[in-house]
């Protein structure tokens, strides 16, 4: 494994805790914890535009793992 | 007619009327005994078997009587709405029996409750050591209210600064093995949905007994067949152990890379992200 795909992995799993907090906020019926909820899904979503520049910026040194 | 028979129609008759009566007096008639309504429940009751069984009294009588002891706590309880004073007067006033820790003798002498009497209503309240109460209250209906010592009240979350998330009450969708559509539609849910949330848990509406949704939109059922087990919905704790395990991810990313505008760039999502991981934690938890 190489760090390019560990952080691609890592990625990944914050894109699914994205849509999993959305859909939680959208099914959570109190209007604080559906904010919080949202909040939180903002935070990851900005976090997410980081590491997806970091994966275009790590592939471009491992050329052999390219595929994103 | 027999006399019997008439005994059955007059028996029928003052079921319905004491029904109608105690309807239209509503949910404080029997809740809540002040006085008032202690004295007029029981005349009521007396009137109506008193006709029904003493063959020798006017049908119509007991009927005016009735409605009569009726309507006077009714008015009463219209006129209280409106004035204090009046409110004291039909109602009674509270007496209060524990203050500041001690025991109040002289109040307790005037409602004529004994000692004994004042130990049985603590214990009901679970209170069985008078010096753990700081306030307590007899109430107009022969209720003591009782507010403990700071440091005997139950520990709540705000006492030690726990977060917790905040709820809406569960609404019970299936009942008996049906779909209760109305709760349903509070939550704004369809029965297509529900049918697809008991296949996760493979199971059929025949076989649940009870089914309930709670804040989050989770649906945690109990079955007829209680040999059966059922999971309990995973996916909010599962939730918060990607989120951590994302957040020690960066942290590991940060230490490994030597690039120092990555290493920057990770640490600082990596505080974001623990952030957003405190925030949503009580919620997340449960």
């Amino acid at each position: 494994m190489t760090v390019g795909s560990d952080v691609k992995q890592c990625f990944a799993s914050l894109k699914g805790v994205e849509a999993s907090l959305s859909s939680l906020a959208l099914r959570t019926l109190d209007d604080e914890s559906k904010r919080t909820l949202h909040e939180a899904m903002m935070v990851i979503h900005e976090v997410t535009k980081d590491l997806k520049k970091r994966v275009g910026e790590l592939e471009g040194e491992e050329l052999q793992y390219k595929g994103f | 007619m027999p006399e019997w028979l008439e005994v059955v129609i007059r028996s029928l008759l003052f079921v319905v009327v004491l029904f109608l009566i105690t309807k239209w007096l509503g949910k404080k008639q029997i809740s809540e005994l002040t006085f008032f309504e202690y004295v007029t429940g029981i005349s009521i009751g007396n009137i109506g078997a008193e006709v029904a069984i003493g063959l020798e009294r006017n049908i119509f009588h007991g009927i005016i009587g009735i409605v009569i002891f009726a309507a006077i706590p009714f008015f009463a309880g219209l006129i209280s709405l409106k004035s204090k004073r009046f409110r004291n007067f039909i109602e009674g006033k509270a007496t209060v029996f524990i203050k500041d820790g001690k025991i109040m003798e002289d109040n307790l002498k005037k409602e004529r409750y004994t000692t004994d009497e004042l130990l049985d209503l603590l214990r009901r309240k679970d209170v069985f050591q008078v010096s753990d109460v700081e306030f307590a209250v007899l109430e107009a209906t022969g209720d003591l209210s009782v507010m403990l010592k700071k440091e005997n009240q139950p520990l709540t979350a705000k006492d030690i600064n726990l977060k917790v998330a905040s709820i809406k009450e569960p609404q019970t969708i299936i009942m008996d093995g049906t779909i209760m559509d109305e709760p349903l539609a509070t939550i704004g849910r369809s029965r297509a949905w529900l049918q697809t949330e008991l296949e996760k848990l493979g199971v059929t509406i025949e076989n649940v007994f009870l089914g309930q949704v709670n804040s989050y939109g989770e649906l945690t059922i109990d079955l007829f067949d209680d040999k059966l087990q059922v999971a309990p919905p995973q996916e909010r704790p599962l939730i918060l152990s990607t989120l951590k395990k994302c957040q020690a991810d960066l942290e590991l990313f940060a230490l490994g890379t030597e690039s120092k505008e990555a290493k920057q760039m990770y640490r600082l999502n990596s505080e974001k992200l623990q952030e957003a991981i405190d925030k949503v934690t009580p919620i997340l938890k449960g």
